[in-house]
């Protein structure tokens, strides 16, 4: 049935070092049966025939194409243990596991007239597919695009150059000052925030969970939707195994758990309970 | 079904099995807490040709779960803590079993309490609703404080619970033990006496993962479940000491990943066995296990899977 989606198994076009032992982009060929990711979108990805790597690992979708030959997603990811060190490890030619595209994808306004990306690190994947998605809709040529991203230092910066493409504007912040702006990317945001609370802006963010709950505290009830995609470790990535807990506002004083893989990995920075 | 006489004949093997009374059509069935309830699995496999579907455990009222990080994964296995998170019985049978009512497939409700008595109301309350098969007591979650492996750590309550539970309901009763008690072989024998219908084995093993950097364990809960392959051959010799121990069926369950490993299980006397873990790295794990029996039982002309039941030789593999 081709209605029935299933694991694929994918074959490394390449797998590039950005950062030494740090980021990594890669860019894997899949069967035509692929699904067309939506930004916000991800996969689990595993390396086969590795049972001491037991499960998937989730990655956001950097970019996606069908080019003539076969669907190709590119992955930009940080190595952080030992499944995406082995990741890093594959050479262009061997082949992985990939489930997906999984989850929700980041809503699209049409309407809006500003564009505003709050990236920390590698939070700038999904963000950059969202941005190169928002730039082939027709309502490109009023668009504006600002994108901030923060990153530890000037050598940890990723996703520039696609960000200068599809942006208008891109705005550096380092935690050193090596570049950019020296502190927070949540105080670079600061600044312009009442340019975009005119009823014409939306904010979509990524980053560690501290930049997230600093940005959420700067939004406070200001009026700008903003969207966010969260991480979380999962098993099953199909909302199956509940490990990707989110911890939720839920009907009055009460709090549930959502799923990072099914009812996320996008939601509103106002239904999250930072802690 | 065919009668035995025309498999042969399409030289397709008998796969039904009988679990205290229960006929399933293949013995491959889903584990409790892996394969959520049954549509999160639908966009992926054809849940018709599964054996059995185990639901997520069930409690009397909704449980919110443990606070994240929940799972962690280690060396061929993961830990859990999920903390027995689910919609409560009641909006099981209102939201989720109508959707599982059309297939063909038995339905088994895994039931957790923290009582005696709220197990016996769960399953009062599941033996009046329609479309579920059997019931599975869980005295062996390692992730709540109470109730779980506080009644299956000792025969005596585990024998209570179960008793209790039998005593209200027609339906077969399964009863899923804890590795993580003296002698699981005793507490086998002590369900059996009080009237289970068959006993499956085994749920995780208690374990823990520290992260060496910060010092801190890897998950909220401090310890967890552990399963996956890591496990299988403890799950593989406790289902063979049990089944020498009790006469009402055994179910395999541990770190099944492929149909060689479900053949172990089967080889040492288990009726049927679940599938976990195998599920989240792929989601027709199950399928992909059936048809792989399938290829076993015809490459050693066996033609019905219950003439391998039980059938470990004696001595060790020859070269």
């Amino acid at each position: 049935m081709s209605d029935v989606m299933s694991l694929l198994v994918g074959q490394i076009v390449q797998n590039r070092e950005l950062v030494p032992r740090y980021f990594f982009l890669m860019s894997v060929k899949l069967p035509e049966s692929l699904a067309t990711p939506l930004p916000g979108q991800f996969v689990m990805v595993r390396v086969r025939d590795r049972r001491d790597l037991l499960l998937g690992r989730p990655f956001s979708i950097y970019a996606f194409a069908r080019d003539k030959t076969a669907p190709v997603i590119e992955l930009l990811y940080r190595t952080t243990g030992r499944g995406t060190i082995a990741l890093s490890r594959l050479k262009s030619g061997e082949y992985l596991e990939i489930l997906g595209p999984l989850g929700h994808g980041f809503d699209i306004f049409p309407e809006m007239k500003k564009i505003v990306l709050l990236a920390g690190g590698i939070g700038v994947v999904p963000l950059s597919f969202l941005a190169s998605h928002y730039r082939k809709l027709p309502i490109n040529d009023r668009l504006r695009i600002i994108a901030y991203l923060g990153a530890k230092s000037a050598d940890h910066i990723v996703g520039m150059d696609r960000l200068q493409e599809t942006c208008t504007d891109v705005k550096i912040s380092t935690d050193d000052g090596s570049s950019g702006y020296h502190g927070f990317v949540t105080e670079l945001l600061a600044d312009d925030m009442e340019s975009y609370l005119h009823g014409d802006s939306v904010i979509y963010a990524c980053g560690p969970p501290a930049m997230m709950k600093r940005l959420a505290k700067l939004l406070g009830d200001r009026p700008i939707s903003c969207q966010v995609s969260v991480e979380e470790r999962m098993a099953c990535g199909v909302g199956a195994c509940l490990g990707c807990a989110i911890h939720v506002k839920a009907v009055g004083d009460k709090t549930r758990y959502r799923r990072a893989c099914q009812d996320g990995p996008i939601f509103d920075i106002r239904e999250i309970i930072w802690n | 079904m065919k009668s035995k006489t025309e498999q042969i004949n399409n030289s397709e093997p008998v796969v039904a099995v009988d679990i205290g009374g229960l006929i399933l059509k293949n013995p491959v069935m889903t584990a409790s807490g892996t394969f959520g309830y049954g549509k999160e699995y639908a966009p992926y496999i054809d849940l018709n040709r599964l054996g059995a579907l185990i639901v997520k455990g069930l409690s009397l009222e909704p449980r919110k779960g443990n606070p994240p990080p929940r799972i962690m994964e280690t060396p061929c296995g993961m830990l859990n803590a999920i903390g027995m998170e689910n919609v409560g019985v009641r909006a099981f049978i209102d939201e989720k079993l109508p959707f599982l009512r059309p297939f063909d497939v038995a339905i088994i409700a895994n039931i957790f309490g923290e009582t005696i008595d709220e197990y016996k109301k769960i399953a009062a309350i599941l033996s009046a609703a329609e479309g579920v098969h059997g019931l599975e007591i869980n005295i062996s979650c390692p992730n709540v404080k109470k109730g779980g492996i506080a009644f299956g750590a000792h025969p005596d309550t585990a024998y209570e619970v179960t008793g209790g539970v039998k005593s209200l309901t027609d339906l077969p009763v399964i009863v899923k033990l804890t590795p993580n008690a003296g002698d699981i072989a005793e507490i086998a024998e002590s369900v059996e006496a009080a009237g289970a219908d068959a006993v499956s084995l085994i749920n995780t093993l208690t374990g823990m993962s520290v992260d060496v950097e910060q010092r801190v364990p890897h998950l909220k809960n401090i310890t967890g479940g552990l399963s996956g392959p890591a496990i299988r051959p403890i799950a593989l010799s406790m289902v063979w000491e049990v089944v020498k121990r009790v006469s009402i069926p055994v179910i395999g369950v541990g770190g099944i990943m492929d149909a060689n490993d479900v053949l172990e299980f089967l080889i040492v006397g288990a009726r049927a066995v679940q599938i976990g873990t195998a599920s989240f790295i792929n989601p027709r794990a199950t399928l992909d296990i059936l048809e792989g029996i399938d290829n076993y039982l015809k490459r050693h002309h066996i033609t019905d899977i219950n003439d391998l039941i039980g059938t470990l030789r004696d001595g060790c593999p020859t070269s």
